[in-house]
Protein backbone atom coordinates (compact mmCIF):
# COMPACT_ATOMS: atom_id res chain seq x y z
CA UNK A 1 0.00 0.00 0.00
CA UNK A 2 1.01 3.62 -0.28
CA UNK A 3 0.91 6.05 2.61
CA UNK A 4 1.11 9.79 2.27
CA UNK A 5 3.36 11.31 4.89
CA UNK A 6 2.41 14.96 5.15
CA UNK A 7 4.92 16.40 7.60
CA UNK A 8 6.85 18.57 7.06
CA UNK A 9 6.37 18.26 3.30
CA UNK A 10 4.49 15.55 1.45
CA UNK A 11 6.50 12.52 0.46
CA UNK A 12 5.22 9.24 -0.89
CA UNK A 13 6.58 6.14 0.73
CA UNK A 14 5.85 2.67 -0.51
CA UNK A 15 4.69 0.87 2.61
CA UNK A 16 3.50 -2.66 2.89
CA UNK A 17 2.53 -2.93 6.53
CA UNK A 18 1.15 0.36 7.80
CA UNK A 19 -0.99 -1.51 10.34
CA UNK A 20 2.02 -1.60 12.64
CA UNK A 21 2.03 2.17 12.60
CA UNK A 22 -1.52 2.30 13.87
CA UNK A 23 -0.78 -0.30 16.53
CA UNK A 24 2.20 1.68 17.79
CA UNK A 25 0.28 4.94 17.76
CA UNK A 26 -2.53 3.33 19.71
CA UNK A 27 -0.28 2.05 22.48
CA UNK A 28 1.32 5.24 23.67
CA UNK A 29 0.07 5.18 27.26
CA UNK A 30 3.03 4.69 29.53
CA UNK A 31 3.17 3.82 33.19
CA UNK A 32 5.93 2.89 35.56
CA UNK A 33 9.01 4.86 34.64
CA UNK A 34 9.42 8.61 35.23
CA UNK A 35 8.39 10.79 32.28
CA UNK A 36 11.27 11.99 30.08
CA UNK A 37 10.05 15.43 29.17
CA UNK A 38 13.18 17.50 29.69
CA UNK A 39 14.75 19.05 26.59
CA UNK A 40 18.40 18.09 26.13
CA UNK A 41 21.12 19.80 24.17
CA UNK A 42 21.41 17.88 20.93
CA UNK A 43 24.77 16.55 19.74
CA UNK A 44 25.85 17.66 16.28
CA UNK A 45 24.79 14.51 14.46
CA UNK A 46 21.37 14.47 16.11
CA UNK A 47 20.90 18.15 15.29
CA UNK A 48 21.65 17.42 11.61
CA UNK A 49 19.05 14.65 11.53
CA UNK A 50 16.36 16.73 13.20
CA UNK A 51 17.07 19.82 11.11
CA UNK A 52 17.01 17.73 7.94
CA UNK A 53 13.70 16.13 8.84
CA UNK A 54 12.21 19.55 9.56
CA UNK A 55 13.54 21.11 6.39
CA UNK A 56 11.70 21.57 3.12
CA UNK A 57 12.36 20.31 -0.36
CA UNK A 58 15.58 18.57 -1.32
CA UNK A 59 17.28 18.66 2.13
CA UNK A 60 14.23 16.97 3.62
CA UNK A 61 14.07 14.28 0.94
CA UNK A 62 17.79 13.60 1.22
CA UNK A 63 17.53 13.22 4.99
CA UNK A 64 14.54 10.89 4.70
CA UNK A 65 16.43 8.80 2.16
CA UNK A 66 19.50 8.60 4.40
CA UNK A 67 17.36 7.69 7.41
CA UNK A 68 15.57 4.96 5.50
CA UNK A 69 18.89 3.50 4.35
CA UNK A 70 20.11 3.50 7.95
CA UNK A 71 16.93 1.84 9.21
CA UNK A 72 17.22 -0.78 6.49
CA UNK A 73 20.77 -1.66 7.58
CA UNK A 74 19.61 -2.03 11.17
CA UNK A 75 16.60 -4.12 10.10
CA UNK A 76 18.74 -6.53 8.08
CA UNK A 77 21.20 -6.84 10.93
CA UNK A 78 18.46 -7.50 13.47
CA UNK A 79 16.78 -10.06 11.23
CA UNK A 80 20.09 -11.87 11.10
CA UNK A 81 20.36 -11.74 14.88
CA UNK A 82 16.90 -13.30 15.19
CA UNK A 83 17.35 -15.91 12.46
CA UNK A 84 16.71 -18.83 14.84
CA UNK A 85 13.15 -17.53 15.31
CA UNK A 86 12.74 -16.91 11.60
CA UNK A 87 13.64 -20.39 10.43
CA UNK A 88 14.52 -20.82 6.80
CA UNK A 89 13.97 -17.35 5.35
CA UNK A 90 16.18 -15.83 2.72
CA UNK A 91 16.17 -13.97 -0.55
CA UNK A 92 13.06 -11.98 -1.44
CA UNK A 93 11.19 -12.92 1.73
CA UNK A 94 14.00 -11.66 3.97
CA UNK A 95 14.32 -8.52 1.85
CA UNK A 96 10.60 -7.96 2.18
CA UNK A 97 10.68 -8.26 5.97
CA UNK A 98 13.60 -5.84 6.19
CA UNK A 99 11.97 -3.30 3.90
CA UNK A 100 8.61 -3.52 5.68
CA UNK A 101 10.37 -2.96 9.00
CA UNK A 102 12.34 0.02 7.73
CA UNK A 103 9.27 1.52 6.02
CA UNK A 104 7.08 1.25 9.11
CA UNK A 105 9.84 2.51 11.39
CA UNK A 106 10.30 5.54 9.15
CA UNK A 107 6.59 6.38 9.24
CA UNK A 108 6.62 6.18 13.04
CA UNK A 109 9.73 8.32 13.33
CA UNK A 110 8.31 11.05 11.12
CA UNK A 111 5.04 11.01 13.03
CA UNK A 112 6.81 11.24 16.38
CA UNK A 113 9.66 13.56 15.58
CA UNK A 114 8.36 16.11 18.08
CA UNK A 115 8.72 13.46 20.81
CA UNK A 116 12.48 13.33 20.31
CA UNK A 117 14.02 15.48 23.02
CA UNK A 118 17.64 14.46 22.79
CA UNK A 119 17.76 12.20 25.84
CA UNK A 120 19.66 9.82 23.54
CA UNK A 121 21.35 10.28 20.19
CA UNK A 122 18.84 10.60 17.36
CA UNK A 123 20.20 7.47 15.68
CA UNK A 124 19.67 5.33 18.79
CA UNK A 125 16.17 6.74 19.15
CA UNK A 126 15.48 5.91 15.49
CA UNK A 127 16.99 2.41 15.70
CA UNK A 128 14.55 1.69 18.49
CA UNK A 129 11.64 2.00 16.06
CA UNK A 130 13.32 -0.38 13.64
CA UNK A 131 13.94 -2.80 16.50
CA UNK A 132 10.28 -2.85 17.51
CA UNK A 133 9.17 -3.34 13.92
CA UNK A 134 11.56 -6.25 13.37
CA UNK A 135 10.55 -7.76 16.69
CA UNK A 136 6.86 -7.70 15.82
CA UNK A 137 7.32 -8.94 12.28
CA UNK A 138 9.60 -11.80 13.27
CA UNK A 139 7.08 -12.89 15.90
CA UNK A 140 4.23 -12.89 13.39
CA UNK A 141 6.34 -14.79 10.91
CA UNK A 142 7.32 -17.37 13.54
CA UNK A 143 3.72 -17.73 14.65
CA UNK A 144 2.47 -18.31 11.09
CA UNK A 145 5.24 -20.82 10.45
CA UNK A 146 5.00 -22.67 13.75
CA UNK A 147 2.04 -21.73 15.97
CA UNK A 148 1.89 -23.16 19.50
CA UNK A 149 0.43 -26.65 19.60
CA UNK A 150 -2.71 -27.56 21.52
CA UNK A 151 -0.57 -29.45 24.00
CA UNK A 152 1.51 -26.37 24.70
CA UNK A 153 -1.55 -24.33 25.58
CA UNK A 154 -3.95 -26.72 27.30
CA UNK A 155 -4.02 -28.22 30.76
CA UNK A 156 -5.41 -31.58 29.84
CA UNK A 157 -2.52 -33.53 31.23
CA UNK A 158 0.35 -32.90 33.61
CA UNK A 159 3.39 -31.62 31.70
CA UNK A 160 6.33 -34.00 31.91
CA UNK A 161 8.33 -31.23 33.52
CA UNK A 162 6.00 -31.26 36.53
CA UNK A 163 5.78 -35.03 36.93
CA UNK A 164 7.67 -36.30 40.00
CA UNK A 165 10.71 -38.46 39.21
CA UNK A 166 11.80 -41.56 41.10
CA UNK A 167 14.84 -39.80 42.54
CA UNK A 168 13.03 -36.69 43.75
CA UNK A 169 13.20 -35.86 47.43
CA UNK A 170 9.94 -35.92 49.37
CA UNK A 171 9.93 -32.13 49.69
CA UNK A 172 10.26 -31.62 45.95
CA UNK A 173 7.47 -34.11 45.32
CA UNK A 174 5.27 -32.20 47.74
CA UNK A 175 6.14 -28.90 46.07
CA UNK A 176 5.36 -30.35 42.65
CA UNK A 177 2.00 -31.61 43.89
CA UNK A 178 1.19 -28.23 45.41
CA UNK A 179 2.24 -26.39 42.28
CA UNK A 180 0.21 -28.69 40.05
CA UNK A 181 -2.89 -28.22 42.20
CA UNK A 182 -2.43 -24.45 42.32
CA UNK A 183 -2.05 -24.24 38.53
CA UNK A 184 -5.28 -26.19 38.10
CA UNK A 185 -7.32 -24.56 40.86
CA UNK A 186 -6.02 -21.08 41.63
CA UNK A 187 -5.12 -19.53 38.26
CA UNK A 188 -7.64 -18.01 35.90
CA UNK A 189 -8.01 -19.75 32.57
CA UNK A 190 -5.91 -17.08 30.81
CA UNK A 191 -3.21 -17.13 33.52
CA UNK A 192 -3.01 -20.92 33.27
CA UNK A 193 -2.79 -20.83 29.49
CA UNK A 194 -0.02 -18.21 29.55
CA UNK A 195 1.94 -19.82 32.37
CA UNK A 196 1.74 -23.22 30.73
CA UNK A 197 2.88 -21.94 27.34
CA UNK A 198 5.69 -19.61 28.41
CA UNK A 199 7.00 -20.90 31.73
CA UNK A 200 6.56 -24.61 31.19
CA UNK A 201 6.65 -25.09 27.43
CA UNK A 202 8.96 -22.20 26.51
CA UNK A 203 6.70 -20.68 23.87
CA UNK A 204 7.93 -17.20 22.88
CA UNK A 205 5.93 -14.43 24.57
CA UNK A 206 5.51 -12.64 21.24
CA UNK A 207 4.37 -15.78 19.42
CA UNK A 208 1.86 -16.40 22.19
CA UNK A 209 0.66 -12.79 21.91
CA UNK A 210 0.00 -13.42 18.21
CA UNK A 211 -1.81 -16.66 18.97
CA UNK A 212 -4.04 -15.06 21.61
CA UNK A 213 -4.50 -11.82 19.63
CA UNK A 214 -3.07 -9.89 22.53
CA UNK A 215 -0.02 -7.75 23.24
CA UNK A 216 3.31 -8.59 24.80
CA UNK A 217 2.54 -6.34 27.74
CA UNK A 218 -0.84 -7.94 28.42
CA UNK A 219 0.59 -11.45 28.18
CA UNK A 220 3.45 -10.49 30.48
CA UNK A 221 0.98 -9.16 33.03
CA UNK A 222 -0.88 -12.49 32.94
CA UNK A 223 2.39 -14.35 33.43
CA UNK A 224 3.52 -12.07 36.26
CA UNK A 225 0.20 -12.41 38.10
CA UNK A 226 0.21 -16.19 37.62
CA UNK A 227 3.71 -16.53 38.99
CA UNK A 228 2.96 -14.33 41.97
CA UNK A 229 -0.19 -16.27 42.76
CA UNK A 230 1.64 -19.61 42.57
CA UNK A 231 4.40 -18.31 44.85
CA UNK A 232 1.78 -17.29 47.39
CA UNK A 233 0.16 -20.72 47.19
CA UNK A 234 3.49 -22.43 47.86
CA UNK A 235 4.25 -20.05 50.73
CA UNK A 236 0.83 -20.54 52.28
CA UNK A 237 1.39 -24.30 52.22
CA UNK A 238 4.70 -23.97 54.04
CA UNK A 239 7.05 -23.89 51.04
CA UNK A 240 8.16 -20.26 50.67
CA UNK A 241 10.71 -19.68 47.91
CA UNK A 242 12.43 -16.87 49.81
CA UNK A 243 12.63 -16.03 53.53
CA UNK A 244 10.57 -12.90 52.86
CA UNK A 245 7.67 -15.07 51.71
CA UNK A 246 7.46 -17.10 54.89
CA UNK A 247 3.95 -17.10 56.31
CA UNK A 248 3.62 -16.75 60.07
CA UNK B 1 11.77 -26.39 31.24
CA UNK B 2 14.23 -28.88 32.70
CA UNK B 3 13.27 -31.01 35.68
CA UNK B 4 16.06 -29.46 37.71
CA UNK B 5 15.02 -25.88 37.08
CA UNK B 6 14.54 -24.21 40.46
CA UNK B 7 11.05 -23.15 41.42
CA UNK B 8 12.35 -19.65 42.07
CA UNK B 9 13.27 -19.31 38.40
CA UNK B 10 10.08 -20.93 37.16
CA UNK B 11 8.03 -18.55 39.32
CA UNK B 12 10.22 -15.50 38.83
CA UNK B 13 8.12 -12.42 39.69
CA UNK B 14 10.01 -9.49 41.18
CA UNK B 15 8.36 -6.56 42.87
CA UNK B 16 9.01 -3.29 41.06
CA UNK B 17 8.79 -4.85 37.58
CA UNK B 18 7.09 -2.17 35.46
CA UNK B 19 6.19 -4.46 32.57
CA UNK B 20 6.84 -4.19 28.85
CA UNK B 21 5.15 -0.93 27.84
CA UNK B 22 6.94 1.29 30.36
CA UNK B 23 10.33 0.45 28.92
CA UNK B 24 9.56 1.15 25.28
CA UNK B 25 9.77 4.96 25.34
CA UNK B 26 12.99 5.01 27.36
CA UNK B 27 14.83 2.05 25.85
CA UNK B 28 17.11 4.28 23.75
CA UNK B 29 18.06 6.35 26.79
CA UNK B 30 18.58 3.18 28.80
CA UNK B 31 20.95 1.80 26.16
CA UNK B 32 22.92 5.02 25.89
CA UNK B 33 23.49 5.11 29.63
CA UNK B 34 24.95 1.62 29.30
CA UNK B 35 27.12 2.64 26.35
CA UNK B 36 28.53 5.54 28.33
CA UNK B 37 29.47 3.19 31.16
CA UNK B 38 26.66 4.27 33.48
CA UNK B 39 24.14 2.22 35.41
CA UNK B 40 20.65 2.56 33.89
CA UNK B 41 19.06 0.78 36.85
CA UNK B 42 19.58 3.94 38.92
CA UNK B 43 17.37 5.97 36.60
CA UNK B 44 15.08 3.19 35.41
CA UNK B 45 14.91 0.57 38.17
CA UNK B 46 11.60 -0.91 37.04
CA UNK B 47 12.80 -1.52 33.49
CA UNK B 48 16.07 -2.91 34.77
CA UNK B 49 14.15 -5.51 36.78
CA UNK B 50 11.85 -6.20 33.86
CA UNK B 51 14.71 -6.89 31.46
CA UNK B 52 16.00 -9.67 33.70
CA UNK B 53 12.70 -11.52 33.36
CA UNK B 54 11.05 -10.71 30.00
CA UNK B 55 12.75 -12.47 27.10
CA UNK B 56 10.91 -10.38 24.50
CA UNK B 57 12.00 -7.03 25.90
CA UNK B 58 15.48 -8.36 26.56
CA UNK B 59 15.81 -9.29 22.89
CA UNK B 60 14.76 -5.77 21.88
CA UNK B 61 17.21 -4.27 24.34
CA UNK B 62 20.08 -6.48 23.21
CA UNK B 63 19.35 -5.71 19.57
CA UNK B 64 19.24 -1.98 20.18
CA UNK B 65 22.44 -2.04 22.21
CA UNK B 66 24.20 -3.95 19.43
CA UNK B 67 22.85 -1.67 16.70
CA UNK B 68 23.92 1.46 18.59
CA UNK B 69 27.39 0.00 19.04
CA UNK B 70 27.73 -1.19 15.44
CA UNK B 71 26.09 1.57 13.46
CA UNK B 72 26.65 4.57 15.74
CA UNK B 73 26.00 8.08 14.36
Amino acid sequence: MTVLVTRPTPVLLSLTHASTYHAVMASRRVVGEPPQRREHLLDAASRRWVDGLRADGQPYHQTVGALHAMLLRVAFHELGRRRTMLGVVSGPELDDLAHQSADDALVNILARLDDFRGASRFATWAYKFAMFEVSGKVARHAWRRNPPSTEELSWERLPDSLAPKPGDAAERREQLDLLTSAIADDLTERQREVFLAIALNEVSIDVLACQLRSSRNAIYKNLFDARRKLRHCLAAAGHPLTPAEEVE
Amino acid sequence: MTDERPFDELLHAREGDVGCDAGRPILDTYVEIELSGGDPSRQFPGTSIHLTVCAGCRADHDGLLEAAQLFGE
